[in-house]
């Protein structure tokens, strides 16, 4: 017990690798033993992953816990070196949950390969949660960049008709973006040396030598010249924002979406794109104060470009998954929004609308998947009056249209409501324009479901569909759950990431604390 | 037992309620489900008597009781105001004063009737449980939104009413038309929720906070402390974003063109929902945040002169339409203007009053006309009724009762709020006489079109075809019971609100404690000067007017449509030439020219086409905009952003084409090429470096 | 200058000396043993105990016959290169001559003896034995390239690549003389020493820059850069694939050895000169090489392009010129040889009677017949892109962080861009392999040598890519802290 506690992160996050391993040996004839195991291995994976949960300290919840740190590659400096804080937290968790669900939901859609698929899949997940868990840029970088193979690999197998283009698109963007990446890291680590050297609290912490630990970057950010941080800082941003992605480079999205089998594009919106994110949260902002605040203009324009042009875009789809995958920009320009109001509200908001997008975007795409197992076609002029056919499968569709367009009570409503306020306590428009998203989205949203849902049954095609079946349930509830909880008691979630969240603030901005209080010194007096 | 301390059971009873239905509804019997969802109702609104009692035994200014279940979120510290920090966090809480006791109880209480009243009339319909569901899912939505102690807590009943609306509209969702109205409601309310949550999120930005006790103490600290002043550009900014959101839940204009699509929902819902509550919602939380409007005298006159326009609008609209639904609808729409004229002009008391009463009256003429129509067999063109008094003589009364009391009938409930509106709009500071007689117009046209309705349907001979003449027949007990409690309600609602030279009203002394004025230096100075009393004679004489006016409209109804039976042509003819009698006097300018006989459907047809076609068109020309300008960015996305992806990889390929001409596979070219790329190195290094 | 020739000097080049007894054996062998094969185990066998030789010498750091050939861990690393490499090329190359009917001996002398000349030029520091060293190692190449006489496009193939071969080394040979005039000596240290003299006097000395010029091209065309590159292709692909697995590893590696010690000792002086000309050639070699390589479809082209591009990445070291710049080459060598000759060992593996296995389509749904081979030349792919965990991003971090640490930023993005790119082409080989349906033509034939140099690949792609620490301990070591 103790050593798991000690290990945890390792253990979560190596657990799909063996399992893959294991599943190597499989005869791949046998294709219920190897669905049954994949699932396996993911549900313990989920659970292991619980206490972390539990067992993370609240209150130093902007510290890293539990830690592991091992001499990895001496000569470089590189260390295996993991440990999570409160915005990790949620975002490793997200990923053993969604991980499940995407795998439970290909039981029946995944027929050929089936063996490489799954075992593409868990290494996928290891991928994923390695890159969250990473406090080493270089143990970071390896893990951003092997989680690209499988992908490409689920897309361009079981994708559809024009996978290959999608892959290799997908595959090419995101590369690009890292490899640039990569010389952003690269400059932060000759310049550590240096700047460790002049200032002996840092040299106590971290020594002098050449080293990838992030939180050495945090540590020396106030002395990065500003010129050298904004050079960085377009390294950086163009390694996270294809990934995010943000309005120029959001292209890859729609084709690698569309032609995604389910759990791919599940995985894709849920927990890939908030590599991006996490991203410029975790090296972005702390790492270089200075040239994020001289970037904010930009980033503010083209999030909201994201938002408002994603949304039309969205709205004029005649391909569900395309739709969706178009809200997903949308969506992703409020996160970026958010987190570049460099505020609490905003930057809180930010993250927990990662979650949400997650929970929601994951959860339609598993309904499109659901119908379109059962239609074989994705053309919402092919829909209409589902409804009457499918009554359980409209409910499940309408909760998460409304969780999507951010109705209060459910997830989506916390994050934008957070997410527009941070940017109003900044400036007035911001709001105003994310507002029209707002209203955008509903829009697209709800058109969606009155075609397909709504009205008569015209097409004989949809007469005899049946309606979810109880693995379908089973993979959509947890969801409905969790957006349901996000909606109506959002606290646990804001408690672990207002600390690291404040840090951040902090850092960007030293002067954001010191306001002085005004009409409510004696709520600003209370301590928390 | 407390019942103060178990308001937040109020709203749960209905979610229990839709939960039940919702989930087991499927194989439960409909009176089983009928009886859980008019029960859960009937408990709250027990719960709410019993709360309100207590409430009515404690001290006036000791008349506000809040009730906080939890910490609903807490989410960091925020730039507030001029640099200083405060918490954002929202308490899940419930706020008990006089404003939402009144709420409240009108909610359970008629929300109870209209649950009664649909047990019998959606008898047939099937997704019968699916209907008491979402009925059950709006009160829990309207409770929440009226007792939230904090604007979130009323956002949130706010959108809830928005989605059950969606959903009730679109209830006949085989339909087309049901879909598109429930979509335009949504997507129109959205637009006025985006004003609202700009509104609220200033507040908290302005203010430090969203619980409404919270603001309303820092904005009279702030006040008397003189960092708040009338007209604070600011207030005025909020002030106009919340009633962006007023007008699109309470359907002003511009954002009044969803209401009238939305009758395609069921009867009862159009009663409950777009006439009794939802629809005043607006009003409610105008009255809510009355202490910012207070700092911001221009957005009351915005306020006051949008309702009174669509006051004038809606009624002109109504004296033309034939849909027996549709002209209750355009009522509501231009009653609700009454309601905004009265918070325009700073009579927050007397909207709310009004509010109150139209509940009544207007939920009882909706139900009334869905008897009539579930009589009729689903009809509901009044140019096919005729003469249905004496074969629904139940139905008939009550409506008889509610047209008097829409049409301000002295000593029925509407004509006390109606004239404290009138009289408000006139005398107040904030009031002016032109509000005051478009307010007295309208009177006028809204009694001349009620009765046209209550004529056209029970009076004249039938023009009912004979197929469904056979089986008109009165409806159930469970509907008329329901019609009779809301007559009763009707007439005496107005009880309670007495003009001042009756007593006084009790009702807005009630409210007092919410709307008390903001301590302003001047206003505290005029407090001691401003006892100044009308004259009770001018007060009466008002009251005199307006009764006068909605006579002329009675009697003009009554000679086109009672004495003579309805005929098109002949109403096309004959009741031209009185009309611009009715038509000047809010268009003094047009006396002479309205003088011409085919004028007045004309002018009453075009007004009705500029509605459908104008006003509609905008929304739909802006939903054209939008798919073309999104045509236009897909191209963009296809052929821009992607072509350069695209490009590249051609340039690529052309690129690497001549290289393999140079590849040509001759060894001297190969050769040449190597000299040539030394002699270059040669050429840099002896003059290309400096 | 001391006496010239002393008895342990002989001790300084047994390794050499034992390659060159075996070559001659094999020669002689060659007319009594009837399967052919077995020389080629011979060989093997000469190739190990020469190894055991270099073993012995280690740690040994001589200067031997006056200066003109050094036992140094430079030469040593590279030595150790060049046994691995020959070992592997064998190793593959036993079932594949069989099959191309042109099993004969002289095919594994021939690899002994330019072995050796490899050998020589690793360790020389003197114009002349690195010229001898050389000549030995490309004319012995120069006849593998023709092997299958057979073969038209080899025979073409050889031809180029004599003809071109000897017109470079007319040109190297141009610049060497030049050299000795300058310096009146033939060892590196008198001629850097007489460079910076000279240079003293005039900065911009053009006979200096001459020799350097003529020097420096001769040597491009070893390392096939731009524009020097253009007999790659050809010869790449017309020669047995065994050849060209192992002249693109090891006369690559040769050529930059001699590249290192030439640039970074004997015309050190003339650096602020040579830098912006191996920056432009760098640029060139890896832009012009991934662009051609992405319209290729004979993968042995493909390939060639690849390696001409990886040429490319390595100059950055040279260019980098500092500690991290040149253990980034040795380490980048050491990882190309394994994951190359991993690659070109499938593509050897595709040859059968009647498939020549060539063309890219060849390839298709070899995932379905051969899975490992499939996820194993994955993985080689991968590792040359420079994807982790495959040693290959460890080579590419090394030369991207050494262009970085001395300020060549252009460069660095150029070069991680064409990173970016090469994948394009590797996953064309992918997609045939992994997202295609198997046609008849698809099929591997398998030998014990190429399972054992393909295993022998994996592990180490794998094992440098994850834990590279011994080995880059190795590359720099290799790194005299004299330059």
């Amino acid at each position: 017990m103790d050593f798991f506690r000690q290990h945890i992160l390792t253990i979560v996050a190596f657990l799909p690798v063996a399992g893959m391993l294991v599943l190597l040996f499989f005869n791949k004839e046998n294709k219920t033993l190897i669905r049954v195991w994949a699932n396996a291995v993911m549900i313990i994976g989920f659970l292991i992953s619980l206490p972390l949960w539990f067992w993370f300290d609240r209150e130093t919840s902007d510290q890293m816990q539990f830690v592991e740190k091992v001499t990895w590659i001496q000569t470089l400096g590189a260390e295996y070196h993991v440990g999570i804080d409160g915005i990790s937290l949620l975002l490793v968790l997200l990923t053993t949950l969604l991980g499940p669900l995407a795998v439970l939901s290909s039981w029946d859609a995944i027929e050929n390969r089936v063996k490489e698929y799954y075992a593409f899949m868990l290494m996928l997940q290891a991928g994923m949660l390695g890159v969250f868990i990473s406090l080493d840029f270089f143990l970071f970088y390896v893990f951003w960049e092997v989680m690209l193979v499988p992908m490409y690999f689920l897309i361009g197998v079981w994708g559809g008709p024009r996978k290959l283009y999608a892959a290799i698109k997908f595959f090419l963007y995101t590369l690009v973006g890292s490899v640039l990446l990569l010389l952003g890291i690269l400059a932060l680590y000759f310049a550590f040396p240096a700047i460790a050297a002049e200032h002996p609290e840092i040299a106590m912490q971290f020594g002098t030598e050449r080293t990838f630990d992030v939180l050495a970057f945090h540590a020396i950010a106030p002395y990065l010249m500003p010129d050298f941080q904004w050079w960085i800082f377009l390294a950086f941003f163009v390694g996270f924002a294809i990934k995010v992605p943000m309005f120029p480079f959001h292209t890859w999205l729609p084709d690698a979406h569309v032609e995604a089998p389910t759990a791919g594009s599940v995985i894709l919106a849920g927990v890939l794109l908030k590599m991006g994110t996490y991203g410029f949260l975790r090296f972005s902002l702390p790492i270089l104060p200075e040239a994020t605040k001289a970037f904010v203009p930009m980033m503010i324009a083209l999030s909201i470009i994201g938002i408002i042009y994603g949304a039309l875009v969205a709205m004029m789809q005649p391909d569900m998954k395309k739709l969706v995958a178009y809200s997903s920009v949308s969506h992703m320009g409020f996160v970026m929004l958010g987190m570049f109001a460099l505020n609490p509200n905003g930057l809180n908001g930010s993250i927990i609308q990662q979650i949400n997008h997650g929970i929601s975007t994951g959860a339609l795409f598993l309904i499109v998947g659901m119908i379109y197992e059962r239609r074989h076609t994705r053309e919402i002029s092919q829909f209409g009056g589902i409804s009457n056919v499918m009554p359980v499968f409209a409910i499940v569709f309408l909760i998460m249209t409304m969780s999507s367009i951010g109705l209060p009570l459910l997830n989506g409503f916390i994050g934008e409501f957070t997410i527009v306020m941070g940017a109003l306590e900044e400036n007035l428009w911001w709001a105003v324009a994310a507002g029209a998203g707002i209203v955008l989205g509903a829009a697209y949203m709800l058109w969606l479901y009155q075609r397909t849902m709504l009205g008569k049954v015209e097409n004989p095609a949809n007469e005899k569909l049946i309606d979810m079946s109880m693995r379908e349930i089973v993979t959509i509830v947890p969801l409905i759950i969790m957006a349901f909880w996000i909606g109506l008691y959002p606290a646990p979630f804001f408690e672990v990431l207002r600390k690291p969240v404040d840090r951040i603030v902090a850092k960007v901005r030293p002067d954001f604390f010191q306001g002085q209080p005004r009409l409510n010194a004696e709520r600003v007096g209370e301590p928390r | 037992m407390n019942f103060l301390d178990l308001i937040w059971l109020i709203p749960l009873f209905p979610a229990i309620g839709f939960l039940i239905n919702g989930l087991f509804g499927k194989r439960m019997p409909k009176t089983a489900i009928g009886v859980i969802a008019a029960g859960a109702v009937l408990l709250s609104f027990i719960f709410s008597a019993g709360a309100v009692l207590q409430l009515v035994q404690l001290e006036p200014e000791a008349r506000s009781h809040t009730k906080e279940l939890y910490e609903w979120f807490n989410v960091g510290q925020a730039r507030t105001g001029a640099g200083g920090l405060a918490e954002f966090s929202v308490k899940w809480g419930y706020l008990l004063d006089p404003l939402s006791a009144v709420m409240i109880l009108v909610v359970t209480g008629i929300g109870f009737l209209i649950h009664v009243y649909s047990i019998g009339y959606m008898h047939e319909e099937d997704g019968f449980y699916r209907f008491f569901a979402y009925l059950n899912l709006f009160m829990f939505s309207m409770l929440t939104l009226v007792l939230g102690s904090n604007y979130l807590m009323m956002f949130i009943g706010w959108e809830g009413v928005g989605l059950c609306s969606y959903l009730l509209i679109g209830y006949y969702f085989h339909k087309k038309s049901a879909g598109d109205a429930a979509k335009k409601a949504f997507v129109v309310n959205r637009v006025g929720d985006w004003g609202l949550s700009i509104g609220i999120m200033l507040i908290f930005v302005t203010v430090g906070s969203v619980e409404f006790k919270e603001v309303a103490e820092k904005v009279h600290e702030g006040v008397v402390a003189g960092m708040f002043h009338v007209s604070d550009p600011i207030f005025i900014t909020i002030a106009l974003a919340l009633f962006v959101g007023a007008a699109g839940k309470s359907a002003q204009i511009p954002l009044y063109v969803w209401l009238p699509d939305a009758m395609e929902g069921p009867t009862p819902v159009s009663a409950l929902i777009h006439a009794a509550t939802m629809v005043t919602a607006g009003v409610y939380m105008v009255s809510r945040s009355n202490f910012i409007y207070q700092l911001a005298p221009e957005a009351m006159l915005v306020v006051a002169v949008v309702g009174a326009l669509t006051a004038l609008f809606a009624a002109s609209i109504g004296l033309v339409q034939n849909d027996i639904k549709r002209v209750l609808a355009y009522s509501t729409v231009s009653q609700l203007g009454y309601m905004f004229l009265a918070l325009g002009v700073g009579a927050f008391a007397a909207g709310v009053f009004h509010l109150m009463t139209h509940a009544f009256f207007k939920a009882l003429l909706f139900l009334g006309s869905g008897s009539v129509i579930h009589a009729m067999h689903h009809e509901q063109d009044m140019r096919k009724m005729g003469a249905l008094r004496t074969k629904i003589p139940t139905t008939f009364i009550t409506m008889f009762v509610g047209t008097l009391a829409i049409a301000g009938t002295p000593l029925l409930s509407g004509f006390f709020s109606k004239d404290e509106i009138l009289w408000q709009a006139f005398s107040s500071e904030h009031g002016h006489v032109v509000l005051w007689l478009i307010g007295v117009t309208v009177a006028g046209m809204t009694s001349f079109y009620m009765f046209r309705l209550l004529f056209m349907t029970f009076f004249g001979e039938s023009r009912v075809d004979h197929h469904t003449e056979h089986h008109i027949h009165e409806s159930p007990k469970s509907m008329t019971i329901p019609l009779i409690v809301l007559a009763i309600g009707a007439v005496l609602a107005g009880y309670v609100g007495l003009p001042a030279w009756l007593g006084g009203s009790v009702f807005e002394h009630f409210l007092e404690p919410v709307f008390e004025p903001l301590p302003f230096p001047q206003a505290v100075a005029e407090g001691a000067a401003g006892a100044e009393h009308h004259s009770v004679g001018l007060e009466i004489g008002i009251a005199a007017v307006s009764v006068a006016v909605a006579l002329i409209g009675f009697a003009l109804a009554y000679s086109k449509y009672c004495k003579r039976s309805w005929e098109e042509q002949r109403e096309v003819r004959q009741y031209g030439p009185l009309y611009p009698a009715l038509l000047n006097k809010w268009y003094v300018d047009e006396l002479y020219d309205a003088l011409f006989v085919n004028r007045a459907k004309g002018a009453g047809a075009s007004m009705w086409k500029f509605d459908s076609k104008i006003v509609d068109g905008l929304v739909n020309g802006s939903a054209w905009t939008t798919v073309k300008s999104a045509v236009g960015s897909s191209w963009w996305d296809r052929w821009i952003v992607d072509g350069l992806v695209r490009l590249i990889g051609g340039v690529v390929k052309t690129v690497s084409w001549p290289l393999r001409l140079v590849q040509t596979g001759y060894v001297q070219n190969y050769a040449l090429v190597m000299v040539l790329g030394v002699l270059v190195f040669i050429g840099y290094v002896l003059w290309g470096t400096p | 200058m001391d006496q010239f020739f002393r008895m342990q000097d002989i001790g300084a080049i047994v390794p050499e000396l034992e390659l060159a007894v075996f070559g001659m054996f094999l020669l002689i062998f060659d007319l009594m043993v009837k399967t052919k094969r077995r020389l080629g185990y011979i060989a093997l066998g000469g190739l190990a105990i020469s190894g055991v030789f270099l073993y012995q010498v280690r740690n040994v750091e001589y200067i031997a016959y006056g200066g003109s050939l050094v036992l140094d861990p430079l030469a040593m690393f590279f030595k150790v290169i060049f046994l691995i490499a020959a070992a592997l090329s064998i190793a593959i190359s036993l079932r594949y001559l069989d099959i191309e009917r042109e099993s004969h001996g002289e095919y594994y002398a021939l690899i002994l003896f330019a072995t050796m000349g490899m050998m020589f030029m690793a360790g020389a520091v003197d114009l002349v034995t690195l010229y001898i060293g050389l000549e030995t190692m490309a004319i012995a190449t120069y006849v593998l390239v023709g092997f299958l006489r057979g073969n038209q496009r080899s025979n073409e193939a050889s031809m180029k690549y004599f003809l071109l071969g000897a017109f470079s080394s007319g040109i190297l040979l141009y610049g060497m003389s030049l050299l000795y005039g300058i310096a009146g000596s033939t060892r590196f240290d008198d001629i850097a020493a007489a460079l910076d003299r000279r240079l003293l006097e005039n900065p911009t000395d053009p006979i200096s820059l001459m020799a350097m010029i003529t020097l420096s091209a001769g040597i491009f065309f070893k390392i096939a850069a731009v524009p020097f590159h253009q007999w790659t292709p050809d010869a790449y692909e017309g020669a047995p694939t065994s050849i060209t697995a192992y002249m693109s590893v090891a006369v690559k590696a040769a050529s930059f050895a001699m590249m290192v010690r030439v640039f970074m000792i004997a015309i050190y002086p003339l650096r602020p000169q040579w830098v912006p000309i191996l920056v432009a050639v760098s640029i060139l070699t890896m832009t012009v090489g991934n662009i051609a390589a992405i319209t290729q479809s004979n993968v042995k082209r493909l390939l060639a392009y690849s390696s001409i591009s990886h040429a490319g990445y390595i100059l950055i070291g040279l260019i980098a010129g500092n500690d991290t710049g040149l253990t980034a080459v040795g380490l980048y060598l050491l990882i190309y040889t394994f994951t190359n000759i991993g690659t070109w060992a499938v593509i050897v593996a595709l040859r059968r009677k009647d498939v020549i296995g060539e063309h890219i389509d060849d390839m298709a749904g070899l995932y379905h017949k051969h899975p490992t081979a499939a996820v194993l030349m994955l993985i080689f792919l991968l590792s040359l892109a420079g994807i982790p965990p495959t040693a290959g991003f460890i080579g590419k971090y090394y030369l991207f962080a050494a262009a970085i640490e001395t300020g060549h930023n252009t460069l660095a993005v150029v070069a991680v861009l064409n990173a970016a790119i090469s994948i394009y082409f590797y996953l064309r080989i992918v997609v045939s392999m992994f997202m295609r349906d198997a046609t008849e033509k698809t099929g591997l034939t398998f030998a014990p040598g190429l399972t054992m140099a393909l295993g022998i690949a994996f592990i180490f792609t794998m094992w440098i890519g994850i834990y590279p620490d011994p080995f880059i301990a190795l590359a720099r070591r290799a790194i005299p802290l004299g330059f």
